[in-house]
């Protein structure tokens, strides 16, 4: 598998396939005398960030970190082994409303989008 | 039989799509200022988009990715900004166009000023897309959107002189106006070859979902449909070329002039099908950007998306298209001229086609998206003419806008 070509900014769909976000970094592992592990994928908004540069990366941070707080100041992450299928979309075998990846979203359906009448 | 209905009704709704401000205010002017000689821009410009919505409609249903989609997924995140941030700016400017068209046709029909229009029109769109279905948006706007037959209906009835249209069909050097000839060739590409058209068609097929079994209805829609609104907008630049003429108008340079285009034709009823057409035909264009805007975005960072859940379901999608369609209404609120603003918008979208474009060549021919339905030696002609076309166009379109803009 090419790691680039196949998995980097795919479509990542939870278990109830909701669509959760793409998959906008790779955690690999190093180790001595043996291949790279990829042990993760991250999401998220700082991930995305830090691929335009170190001090976009920082700033991402720092802003998250101000907004959602400690839960925020670092990327999602989801282990590599959650990973069930790797097709049009990746599957994964987490519930997103167990995570905080859509706390945002969430923030956004109770404050802005729930209150307007017919939502 | 089920295709038969599926087929007439793409073929209608992509007229829908097709016909919109830019479209019939290009098709316009050109008609009062060159008589039938840009014919073959809206010629040039409907044989392009419909290779690209094939493309786009065929994409989508083999390997189950939108365009947008697969930008991202393709060319990286990095890459997919620039695509991103060129449409959403023009789609920002095409929407504002739009809103301005619906709101300059409720000015003419209550004669309360265009400007007070533009906040009520973008709460009814707002308001559609928030209680709407994607198949009730696109088959209510596509029925009501066939009024705009009248013009074709007023060309044939002015009796043109065909030999003279068809030389139209040819293209050749100007007498008179160089500048603001190529500048209206350049607006009428832009208004014909929107990219919200085609990035629009790839969700579309992705929420009726479309399969692989739905590659043959592709090809009748695109090719019809486009082939219908593109005859839509050679009848609008027609009777602007007699109409227009015939009373010593050779330069719109404003809206209030174009409601005399159906006057000779049907009398007081053309004033009202001028309206109608006008309003049906930007409303649901603005429809169709104000969704294009939260798939573009939903689509680009892989969030819930589809115009079928309810609010509460995608709340970052719904609040895209609310956030857009606020934003859109500004600049008419403030009164900025809708004719000049489409005009630029036009332009603008011309020159943003490369971004936009260059992303087919290779997904239409990679693989491991369409498989064995990839794009043979015809169609990639297509893509790379249409690419070297948009390359020219970005770079002339802002010197024409200096020199032959009006």
């Amino acid at each position: 598998m090419d790691l680039l070509r196949d998995l980097l900014d795919k479509q990542v769909v939870d278990r109830k396939q909701v669509k959760i976000g793409k998959v906008d970094g790779l955690v690999a592992e190093l180790r001595p005398d043996k291949p790279p592990r990829i042990v993760a994928i991250e999401l998220g908004a700082i991930t995305l960030a830090r691929r335009l540069g170190a001090r976009p990366g920082r700033w991402m941070a720092w802003l998250a970190a101000r907004l959602g707080g400690e839960r925020h100041a670092e990327p999602h992450r989801i282990a590599w082994k959650k990973v069930r299928d790797i097709d049009v979309d990746i599957k994964v075998d987490i519930d997103v409303r167990r995570t905080a990846i859509f706390d945002w979203q969430d923030w956004l359906r109770d404050h802005v989008i729930g209150r307007i009448p017919g939502a | 039989m089920k295709k038969l209905v599926e087929i007439s009704l793409g073929i209608v709704t992509s007229v829908g799509g097709f016909l919109e401000v830019g479209s019939m205010a290009t098709a316009a002017q050109a008609g009062a200022t060159f008589g039938f000689r840009l014919i073959w821009a809206i010629l040039l410009g409907t044989i392009c988009i419909i290779f690209l919505v094939e493309m786009a409609g065929r994409f989508a249903s083999v390997s189950g990715h939108t365009i947008v989609d697969a930008i991202r997924e393709r060319f990286g995140f990095n890459a997919f900004l620039w695509p991103l941030f060129a449409t959403l700016l023009v789609n920002f400017m095409v929407m504002s166009a739009e809103i301005g068209g619906v709101a300059i046709a409720a000015e003419f029909a209550t004669g309360i000023g265009f400007q007070w229009w533009a906040l009520p029109v973008a709460f009814l769109t707002w308001l559609l897309l928030w209680k709407g279905t994607f198949g009730f948006i696109e088959k209510g706007v596509a029925i009501l959107g066939l009024v705009t037959l009248c013009f074709v209906v007023a060309a044939v009835m002015l009796k043109p002189d065909w030999k003279a249209v068809a030389a139209g069909a040819i293209p050749s050097l100007p007498e008179h106006d160089g500048a603001n000839y190529w500048f209206m060739a350049v607006s009428i590409l832009g208004a014909s070859i929107s990219p919200y058209l085609f990035t629009f068609y790839s969700s579309g097929a992705i929420e009726d979902h479309w399969n692989k079994t739905y590659l043959g209805t592709n090809r009748a829609i695109a090719g019809l449909g486009m082939t219908f609104g593109g005859t839509i907008s050679v009848g609008v630049l027609i009777v602007a070329a007699l109409v227009l003429g015939a009373h010593g108008i050779n330069q719109v340079n404003d809206y209030h002039q174009l409601p005399l285009l159906l006057i000779p034709t049907f009398g007081f009823w053309g004033f009202v099908l001028f309206i109608a057409s006008l309003a049906i035909a930007c409303f649901g264009a603005a429809l169709e950007i104000g969704l294009q805007q939260a798939y573009l975005v939903a689509q680009g960072f892989g969030w819930t998306w589809g115009e079928d859940l309810k609010p509460r379901e995608d709340p970052a999608f719904c609040g895209i298209y609310t956030l857009s369609l606020l934003l859109a209404a500004i600049p008419i609120t403030l009164g900025l001229d809708p004719l000049k603003l489409t005009i630029f918008s036009m332009a603008v979208t011309a020159a943003s086609l490369p971004l936009t474009v260059v992303p087919f060549l290779f997904l239409l021919n990679d693989e491991r998206y369409v498989g064995e339905h990839r794009n043979g030696m015809i169609s990639n002609a297509a893509v790379i003419f249409i690419i070297a076309l948009g390359f020219v166009l970005a770079v002339v379109t802002i010197p024409l806008q200096i020199f032959g803009g009006s």
